[in-house]
């Protein structure tokens, strides 16, 4: 009985259904903004500030390698000359083209050697930008996770989040660090290569041209398949590792209801979703490949026939068709690299646009200008006709008021679904009320900075969720600069220090997921002490003692009310041992407060409390 | 081209040049569409293979039994499933798109150049093997970063998925700060791990195009002092320049595909790894004896039940229980926290097996019976609610597949679900988020029972799962099980007196050893645990009865 967080999401489109409508529900509810390459690109590009003068550098180092690379047919050229003079040239005059030959060779070296090192530089260079950049985009993402609002994360499969983490940042990873170099070296060897050729023979440089049209037809048509394609394959991605995250989390649901051969079939379909797109968008990658290659090779022969009739006419030389030859060819590749750059960018921008999904997420209300921090509040709480829903149409809390004046404690109690968690909720600002307003020490909560308003509270939470790490690790959770003796006594107030202690490595045990260390009620233990630790002016217990024996629990009552000594706290619990102590309970029903008074007057009142009272002492024969 | 150059252009014949054209086209044309078919198939191969890999390797996690599943870090099998399983399958693509291209290209030029010039090639046979050498060098340096790598996106899902697990603890403590500078570390290493390897790779590719482009130098070198003396003509070395710039393009090409290969034994031995540890619940196996459905054969019973969790080191959490659970009664489990209590009934769908004593279900051990028979007679409620995206509905008929809405409805109400169920605007179809997330506590566990409800169990296990339900919810959903309870065999696990007290059967346990076994009655007066409870939740009035 506690209350209903967002009672339904039937209104959320995406969320992946166990039918077979995969296709349809990929988008997992977050908005597709209109395709924008432009602006995908412009925003992926905001990511190297502060890498633009290496990029600079690795610019200026592809500009001068690429000038080494295209010496390259150009010696190829003189030296085949040099070749064609020696054959024709006896001994006496040999020595003239075979100086000549020598120095074309020399540079020949020269430029190779140098253009490798220049690679490798690059290269060297290119990994720490692109792993930098892609660093940051994932740091901003995950900051971004810090503020969004938990309504957000209630609709969202965790394994979808995790994905464009990984994967869809992965994406842009690999086209960063591959394609960007291909793509500037691209660019400069075609012009670089296009202003020789034309300074040698203007007409066989227009041949080397024709293809050029083509090129760009081709890989724009490809392009607009791919982009589309390569988005689908990673919301399938990311549908597929929410489905396999949800599966290997609840494995124990799974393996108790035998459902794994069901579980598999679901797998199945997003699986399949995930190959059917998968194999379209290699397709059609595949296809630029063969067809860039008759454009080139369509080109190629071009300049060999003109190189041919031209030479036959004798307006060129048999050295210079060589070179026109190596030339195109020299043109065609960075043509092909770029073609190619940019249909693997498709794929950045298709993981980068599922990166931008989130981060275009509306965020947690800001804090208000100016806000106050929170320190050392009196701990005055008070509910001032607050109304609230999780969606505008069904109300939770309706008209809410009560005051718990500092140092009290509180009881909440009422049925499942009366709204009682939702009181914690709206006080620790996860969400926002609708009407009314909250106060602490006076002042409404939203003047407050959030997280100050946060650290004020010690909340005990209804799961009791725990970390993977030791046990010390998370009693430090909420103040990480306690002293040893600080984290025992946390421990001991909490009821938890008896079940640590008998735990193989003690303090240092690592909590594992299976939770086959702890139990569900040792568990709770220690987020008590977490809380206890952390030892803020307020306190807000959620069924924190549910899964924990009536003995214990009267063992950390001793604890507990000398921890709410002096501190305003509000308890939400089932159990009559664990209320009975409370200054007020407040008796929640369907969102409104029904019943208010200390344990002792309600018990006289015949109304909700004194029937859980007696329910509880004559078991459940009702 | 050669022949271009050699014939045409020296012959002076303008026919020869253009036939020779026309043929080099038609050749490429040729060349695009078997191109253009390897890349059909290896596209439909390659995705088959990788979709194929992830079906297995998801069948083969659901066959693990938790003992297996926690040798792997959930988000590493998360990270195998999906990214390693992509960087494979991106290698068997490429392999397919140059497997026969490039050595055939390679070899072909090899022989094309050596028939041309038997004399230049001696400038190969010193190129090719020393790119080849490179290429293995390569190959042995990047695995191990490269593996490095994918722990690295292991971690950062690792903490990216404790996050979102834990979310509102992160808020409720406002520790958002700490939490982006433990995704920082994970993140700087995964970004350390991924640079190196990248750089490592940087450093081969143009090192192998180096050898071959030495090659171009020395050919040009020794044929231009052969030409001198007329051995040799100027075509030839054109073309014998161009078969090396063939090889050398596929000698880059297999490099790009080493590089692939690299990343992808990395990512294999991760996929390999669940792969080889055989799933001990496969389904595949052959049936073990099959148990007769018949009500006398559902009854539960513990016989000298010792247990120690696997990864625990040895302790026992479980030291010598006997218990037998009559069919059509109510059997309790009450114990303080730790006691051993989930552990207990863990046993009974062979989630875990006991270290010695046996669990019987009927006259059968349970270790002897299929294991998705055993399971299908089971419905165990545990002590934290799972359920999953997905509507109400969809959730109930976890329970059983074929279930009417007639019957989830029946079991809703005994759950005292169906009211709040049909209180939501969606009813029966809401949608729930991930873990029921949208909905209270209390809420969730009543639709878990509702879900056990559903499967009508020979045995029913229901671990302490009303917990977050009011005390007078609660008794009314153990009086209407109660009144149900006549067909099947059920064990509660509780803290809560009260329901104890309504059991026909109570197991006190304390530390994992029994401490007392009858009814509330008995145990009141003979049991010192017991009656502590007692005291402790009720007052001390409450014993004198």
């Amino acid at each position: 009985m506690s209350d209903p967080r967002g009672p339904s999401l039937t209104s959320v489109p995406g969320m992946p259904g166990r039918g077979p409508g995969v296709g349809a529900t990929m988008r997992l509810g977050i908005k597709v903004r209109p395709h924008n390459l432009r602006y995908a690109v412009a925003r992926i590009w905001a990511y190297f500030r502060g890498e633009r003068a290496r990029l600079g550098l690795v610019f200026f180092f592809i500009l001068i390698d690429s000038a080494f690379g295209m010496a390259g047919p150009y010696l190829i050229g003189r030296a085949v000359d040099a070749i064609a003079a020696m054959a024709g040239s006896s001994l006496n005059t040999l020595q003239l083209p075979a100086r000549a030959l020598t120095m074309a060779l020399f540079a020949l070296l020269a430029a190779y050697l140098g253009g490798e090192l220049l690679q490798t530089i690059e290269g060297w260079l290119m990994a720490g930008i692109s792993q930098r950049m892609v660093r940051n985009v994932r740091e901003g993402l995950f900051d971004k996770m810090q503020r969004l609002p938990l309504a957000f994360y209630d609709t969202r499969p965790h394994g979808d989040l995790m994905s464009r983490l990984t994967n869809d940042v992965d994406a842009v990873s690999v086209t960063v660090s591959q394609s960007a170099v291909q793509l500037m070296s691209g660019v400069v060897v075609v012009v670089g290569t296009l202003v020789i050729m034309l300074s040698l023979s203007p007409a066989m440089a227009f041949v080397s041209l024709l293809p050029v049209p083509l090129v760009f037809l081709l890989t724009s048509t490809i392009a607009r398949r791919t982009r589309v394609l390569f988005k689908e394959q990673q919301d399938a991605l990311g549908t597929l590792n929410g489905h396999v995250e949800e599966t290997v989390s609840g494995i124990q649901a799974v393996k108790a209801f035998g459902r794994e051969l069901e579980a598999g079939k679901h797998f199945g379909l997003i699986n399949e979703q995930l190959r059917r797109v998968g194999t379209r968008a290699q397709i059609w990658t595949g296809f630029l490949m063969p067809m860039m290659n008759v454009i080139s090779n369509i080109g190629f022969a071009f300049v060999a026939v003109t190189g041919g009739y031209l030479a036959l006419r004798g307006f060129i030389s048999v050295g210079l068709i060589a070179t026109f030859v190596s030339y195109s060819r020299q043109f065609v590749r960075p043509l092909n690299d770029i073609a190619n750059s940019y249909n693997t960018l498709m794929s950045a921008v298709a993981g980068a646009e599922r990166v931008f999904e989130v981060l275009d997420e509306p965020e947690e209300q800001a804090d208000a200008q100016r806000a106050r921090q929170l320190t050392q509040p009196r701990g005055e709480v008070e509910f001032r006709d607050v109304s609230f829903g999780y969606r505008s149409d069904v109300p939770v809390l309706k008209d809410v008021s009560f005051q718990a004046p500092a140092g009290s404690v509180t009881a909440i109690v009422g049925k499942t679904g009366a709204g009682k968690t939702t009181i914690v909720n709206l006080l620790s600002r996860f969400y926002e009320v609708t009407s009314g307003s909250i106060l602490i020490d006076g002042t409404d909560i939203r003047e407050y900075s959030r997280s100050s308003l946060r650290r004020a509270f010690g909340v005990v939470l209804q799961d009791g969720w725990l970390f993977a790490g030791t046990v010390r690790e998370n009693i430090l959770y909420g103040r990480p600069d306690a002293s040893e003796t600080e984290i025992l006594r946390a421990a001991e107030l909490a009821g938890a220090a008896h079940a640590i202690e008998r735990l193989p490595q003690g303090y240092e045990t690592k909590l594992v997921e299976s939770g086959a260390n702890l139990s569900q009620g040792q568990r709770q233990l220690i987020a008590i002490a977490r809380a206890v630790l952390a030892a803020p002016r307020l306190l807000v217990l959620d069924e924190a003692t549910s899964s924990v024996d009536a003995r214990t629990e009267l063992h950390i009552q001793q604890g507990m009310m000398e921890l709410m000594k002096g501190r305003t706290s509000f308890i939400i619990a089932h159990r009559l041992s664990t209320i009975r102590d409370a200054d007020t309970v407040l008796v929640v029903d369907a969102g409104r407060i029904v019943e208010r008074g200390s344990p002792e007057e309600l018990v006289q009142r015949d109304g909700y409390f004194r029937r859980l009272s007696e329910t509880q002492r004559r078991g459940i024969e009702i | 081209m050669a022949r271009i150059v050699d014939t045409g252009v020296a012959a002076r014949d303008i026919a020869v040049v253009l036939r020779l054209g026309l043929l080099m086209l038609s050749v490429a044309v040729l060349g695009a569409g078997g191109a253009t078919g390897r890349n059909f198939l290896s596209s439909i191969v390659s995705y088959r293979f990788g979709a194929q890999l992830r079906a297995d390797l998801f069948h083969r996690i659901t066959s693990y039994s938790f003992k297996e599943l926690d040798a792997f870090d959930t988000a590493s099998l998360i990270t195998r499933q999906t990214n390693d399983v992509t960087q494979v399958q991106a290698f068997v693509n490429g392999v397919m798109r140059i497997f026969a291209k490039a050595p055939i290209l390679a070899i072909g030029g090899l022989v094309m150049a050596i028939a041309l010039e038997p004399g230049l090639s001696v400038v190969l046979a010193v190129a090719v093997p020393l790119s080849a050498g490179l290429i293995t060098v390569n190959l042995l340096t990047g695995f191990p970063r490269f593996r490095r790598m994918q722990e690295g996106l292991d971690r950062v899902n690792s903490v990216t998925r404790e996050y979102l697990g834990g979310i509102r603890v992160v808020k409720a403590f406002g520790q958002e700060q700490g939490e982006v500078r433990r995704f920082a570390g994970a993140n700087g290493e995964l970004t350390a791990a991924s640079t190196f390897a990248l750089r490592v790779m940087a450093f081969f590719g143009p090192a192998i195009t180096l050898f071959m482009n030495l090659g171009i130098v020395a050919v040009l070198w020794i044929g231009g002092f052969r030409v001198a003396g007329s051995s040799l003509q100027v075509g030839k070395i054109i073309a014998f320049i161009n078969y090396m710039t063939q090889i050398l393009f596929s000698l880059n090409m297999i490099s790009g595909i080493i590089t692939s290969f690299v990343r992808a034994k990395a990512s294999w031995e991760r996929v390999g790894a669940v792969l080889a540890m055989h799933g001990s619940e496969s389904f595949e196996q052959a049936p073990a004896a099959i148990l007769p459905s018949t009500a006398s054969s559902a009854s539960v019973r513990f016989s000298g039940v010792f247990f120690a969790y696997p990864a625990s080191g040895g302790r026992f959490v479980l030291e010598g229980v006997d218990l037998y659970c009559e069919p059509g009664r109510l059997t309790a489990v009450i114990g303080p926290t730790g006691s051993g209590k989930s552990s207990l009934v863990a046993l009974v769908p062979r989630f875990y097996e006991p270290t010695r004593g046996a669990v019987y279900l009927g006259s059968h051990d349970v270790r002897q019976l299929d294991l998705q028979q055993l399971r299908q007679r089971i419905a165990l409620v545990p002590q934290k609610t799972v359920l999953f995206t997905g509507t109400i509905a969809e959730n109930l008929r976890w329970g059983r597949e074929d279930a009417t809405n007639h019957e989830l409805e029946e079991a809703a109400r005994t759950a005292r679900a169906h009211d709040f169920i049909t209180g939501f605007p969606g009813g029966y179809q809401t949608v729930l988020g991930q873990g029921g997330v949208n909905i209270s506590g209390g809420q969730k566990q009543r639709l878990a029972i509702a879900r056990a409800l559903v499967r009508k169990p020979e045995v029913l296990i229901l671990d302490d799962c009303t917990s977050s339900v009011d005390a007078i919810t609660e008794a009314e959903i153990l009086g209407a099980l109660r009144d149900s309870a006549t067909s099947y065999t059920c064990i509660l696990i509780t803290q809560r007196i009260s329901a104890a007290a309504a059991a026909d059967c109570v197991l006190v346990l304390d530390e994992g050893k029994p401490a007392g076994l009858g009814r509330h009655e008995t145990l009141v007066r003979e049991c010192d645990v017991y009656r502590d409870i007692c005291i402790a939740q009720l007052g001390p009035e409450a014993v004198d009865v």
